[in-house]
């Protein structure tokens, strides 16, 4: 049976993509999990992985196109399952007795009318005949999707869950997670995958987090206190809007070399089996590790001044803190010393965190102790913006969304992919001087990301 | 007389037009293919022809000679005549109008239905063959529809006169006094229980140890003490040696009266004689057709129904018949129903759907089940049949995953089984929905709430086995 992989909802409000790059071809093997295409969406540049391995029969649609959700991009004839597909791989003259007994015995012969099979290989998923048709159709098994109805029963719902997960993250789409708006407060689904079934069980973390979007400004009429994570906010941005003279620096960078560095390590990780890590390496890791390793070279910004004025504290570790929103509001979770850690151990624990903060079992401790933050607006679109800073902190840094624009490169007019940067600091302690040759190091590493093998 | 060097083309081929094929047929052309439908004897197969329906049609004869020869209890009191060759008329009035309903179907949907025998000679090309000669069909693809055929014993060599199979017990153009059926299984006990209710004296003789052996013994013991009740003698664990002027020898020497010989032992895929070598495809010892879940052979060639494995039932074939369409259509497709419910017209009537307990045991899942007798049922006393059962088997989850039931008009109940297990309903969702009164079909949720601990019109709960 030949498997139809369609392009998958990735998430609130997105209907559409752009087929940017094919990475395989009619023909190819594939392994599960093996990157088939980059799309782009409204809101990042995303690889899909391989729901299955097999053989890529057909790619639906050219690079260049933007296709809507369901669109099917690729048809794979999967490798190793029962029947057909080895079947129908052999050439209809040639003799298919040579080719062995492909299809093993039905478990219902021999046995009667009643059991259609299934009964020799235990317990078989419950699920009503349309979910069933549905989940051929979208190439799911059946056996890796746990069930929400009565008795365990799969519904339909469970099966679009095990294709596309809601923006709430999951294990293995836990690169969702930090494609966060500092802002508005919309968790902002980024890398989709069609996450390997296996990882849609019962212990997928956060999947039961109650998504943000559809309640997103909405608030019933009347004077209502405020509450919670919002007082927080709210009492925090008063602070910094009416103590901390901000100053903003907006750049843009061509983005390019840091996409290209990202597939490629996600590839590598791919390669080596490593497919969690090579989920949750998204091109913010690589952003924020940026902003980390740059940080210890410019100790005034990694600081704060006094609550009175009169001091400057600067900061020995690095503790990064990455806006995350949540449904309860935004919070702020720290990555210790996100200055010393690798690449793979920087994209677990932002995953890690980011998922604890959407789940609300992030600890108080996490929350704390940051000394610079980073916001991801731009997974919501936006270009630029004038992020406040954290009090306790001297500095913020925005990425916004990343597009081809014309950039001019050798005298010419052409099309990139560029990342905007905003850098808001407090001018008590950082001139602009200091704020742009800080953000100009920044936008250094982002253009030639090898410069992060220069130490960790 | 047609050559046959220049090939005519059609899009899709469907080799016989049983149950399975001319479903195929129909729904190939709904979706917009062009279909030639290929048949050898009749339009409908063995399923409208010789099979389910003259033999159903057998069987409401009987029951309405019988009904009426035993109405006293009911202060009914008659004496039947029967009229043979009515009876054999209705039976192929019955047949006649069915299938006339198929042609029309298949008319009316522009399929093309060629009479003769295909073989493959190329893996895209066929060779039909009937009186007039031979012409050559190239199709994009195929589906073989192809059905089964009596199996015949070496021992008891089916003549059509004094041996017949199931087919020619079914046209017998007068009532022989004696009977012997050999083979006890579903089509030998429905063929000789109608025989029995006819006046005929009916001799099961089964190889295994008990009549039905491939259904649920709880079943089959009710039906055997019918079958006793009705003079039919049922000798088990022996085979027919050879046949007698006078009768029947048994392996054991046993001699039984047999004025003629039914051979109902089972059935054979007619995979040989299509020449499947020439499409690169080789039938099992068996003769089945090993194909994928979306019934594919090979890339353009699809088999359904009694080729492949599983039940030769005729709505096992329809159902695959939709999935080779859809899957020859680009869809994809399987396969893949929880259970394909049987039903036995004997005395009473059996409709198995699911696991038995021991099934469900030898397929490790934890089960708990209830035989809900229909002796507290109000339908079934009232037809004077109240020896049967209602029997549900539900998982630890509480979901329904067999409903076995042995009484009268149960064969109506299989498809509300089926619905349940293959929607994977519970069994409190099974209680909860409302069944009519005075029905057989209240049993069902009887045993379901026998089932959870919680029966209603039984005194003491009692286990399933």
């Amino acid at each position: 049976m030949t498997l139809r992989f369609a392009l998958p909802d990735v998430g609130e409000g997105l209907h559409e993509a752009e087929i940017v790059r094919w990475l395989v071809g009619p023909g190819d093997v594939v392994a599960r999990d093996q990157p088939l295409v980059e799309i782009l969406t409204d809101k990042a540049q995303v690889e899909l992985p391989s729901p299955a391995a097999g053989t890529v029969r057909l790619v639906a649609i050219p690079e260049g196109t933007v296709v809507p959700v369901g669109t099917v991009l690729v048809e794979i004839d999967p490798a190793g399952t029962v029947g057909s597909p080895t079947v129908a791989a052999v050439p209809a003259g040639s003799a298919r007795a040579e080719a062995g007994p492909v299809v093993p015995a039905s478990p219902g012969r021999g046995v009667p009318a009643v059991a259609a099979g299934g009964v020799a290989d235990g317990p078989r998923p419950k699920a009503s005949p349309s979910t069933r048709r549905h989940a051929v159709h979208l190439g799911v098994d059946l056996r890796a999707v746990q069930g929400s109805g009565p008795g365990g029963r799969i519904l339909r719902s469970d099966v679009d869950a095990a294709v596309s997960p809601a923006p709430a993250p999951t294990s293995s789409a836990a690169s969702v997670s930090y494609d966060s708006a500092g802002q508005t407060g919309q968790p902002a689904p980024v890398a989709q995958a069609v996450p390997a079934p296996t990882s849609v069980g019962p212990g997928s973390v956060g999947s039961s987090a109650p998504r943000v979007a559809p309640l997103l400004g909405q608030h019933p009429s009347g004077t209502h206190p405020l509450r919670g994570i919002r007082r927080l906010t709210a009492a925090a941005m008063t602070q910094s809007w009416s103590t901390i003279p901000h100053i903003t620096g907006m750049d843009e960078v061509d983005a390019t070399a840091l996409l290209d560095a990202r597939s490629r390590l996600q590839r590598t990780l791919a390669d080596r089996g490593d497919h969690e890590a090579a989920a949750t390496l998204t091109p913010l890791v690589l952003m924020a590790a940026a902003v980390a390793r740059t940080l210890r070279r410019f100790p005034l910004v990694n600081a704060a001044v006094s609550a009175d004025g009169t001091a400057v504290t600067v900061y020995d570790e690095v503790n990064l803190g990455i806006a995350v929103a949540t449904p309860d509001g935004l919070i702020v979770p720290v990555i210790r010393t996100a200055d010393r850690l690798d690449l793979v151990a920087l994209a677990t624990a932002m995953s890690a965190v980011a998922t604890a903060a959407r789940a609300r079992t992030i600890g108080a401790d996490t929350l704390r102790g940051g000394t610079f933050t980073i916001t991801n607006y731009g997974a919501l679109g936006g270009r630029f913006a004038t992020p406040l800073i954290l009090p306790g902190q001297a500095g913020i840094m925005g990425f916004g969304a990343m597009r081809e624009r014309p950039v001019v490169l050798d005298g010419t007019v052409v099309a990139r992919r560029t990342l905007p940067v905003v850098f808001s600091a407090d001018h008590r302690i950082i001139d602009g001087d200091l704020s742009v040759a800080f953000q100009e190091a920044v936008l250094a590493v982002v253009a030639d990301p090898l410069t992060l093998l220069l130490g960790v | 007389m047609v050559v046959g060097e220049i090939p005519e083309s059609t899009g899709v081929l469907v080799i016989g037009a049983g149950p399975g094929g001319y479903v195929a047929a129909l729904r190939a052309a709904a979706a917009g293919k062009a279909v030639t439908l290929v048949e050898r004897d009749a339009v409908g197969g063995t399923c409208l022809n010789v099979g389910c329906i003259p033999s159903k049609a057998l069987i409401a004869a009987a029951d309405r000679f019988h009904q009426a020869d035993n109405g006293a209890a009911y202060g009914v009191l008659a004496e039947p005549q029967l009229d043979w060759m009515a009876l054999q008329a209705y039976l192929r009035r019955s047949v006649a109008e069915l299938t006339a309903g198929v042609n029309q179907l298949l008319s009316a949907a522009r399929v093309n239905v060629l009479s003769g025998t295909a073989r493959f000679v190329s893996p895209t090309r066929v060779a039909v063959e009937d009186a007039h000669g031979l012409r050559h069909l190239e199709f994009d693809d195929c589906i073989l529809a192809a059905g089964s055929r009596p199996l015949e014993l070496t021992a008891v060599a089916v003549d059509g006169a004094r041996v017949v199979d199931s087919t020619g017990a079914l046209f017998l153009q007068e009532r022989p006094r004696s009977v012997t059926v050999i083979g006890g299984g579903y089509i030998g006990v429905e063929l000789g229980t109608a025989l029995a209710k006819l006046g005929v004296r009916v001799t099961i003789v089964e190889r295994a140890g008990r009549i039905l052996p491939e259904l649920d013994a709880a079943l089959a013991s009710v039906v055997a003490r019918r079958l006793a009740q009705l003079g039919v003698a049922v000798r088990t664990g022996r085979s027919a040696d050879t046949v007698l002027d006078d009768g029947l020898q048994l392996d054991d020497g046993s001699v039984l009266e047999a004025e003629r010989i039914v051979v109902a032992v089972g059935r054979v895929p007619n995979s040989d004689g299509l020449g499947l070598d020439h499409a690169g495809v080789r039938p099992r010892p068996d003769g089945r057709l090993d194909v994928g879940p979306d019934r594919r052979l090979a890339r353009h060639l699809f088999a359904i129904g009694d080729l492949t494995d599983g039940p030769g039932l005729a709505h096992k074939a329809t159902a695959e018949a939709e999935v080779a369409v859809a899957a020859l259509c680009g869809e994809p497709a399987a396969f893949d129903p929880v259970v394909i419910p049987a039903v036995v017209f004997s005395d009473p009537e059996i409709a198995t759907v699911g696991l038995t307990r021991q099934q469900a045991e030898d397929a490790g899942v934890a089960s708990r089940s209830f035989r809900f007798p229909l002796a507290a049922n109000a339908r079934a006393r009232l037809d004077g049949d109240a020896g049967g059962h209602c029997e549900m088997v539900v998982d630890d989850a509480g979901t329904v995953i067999g409903v076995h039931l042995v009484g009268p008009h149960v064969s109506e109940l299989a498809g509300e089984a089926a619905l349940a297990i293959e929607m994977a309903a519970t069994v409190e969702e099974l209680t909860a929905v409302i069944h009519p009164h005075p029905t057989v079909s209240e049993s069902l949720p009887e045993a379901g709430w026998g089932a959870i601990g919680r029966a209603l019109h039984v005194h003491r709960r009692r286990p399933g086995r």
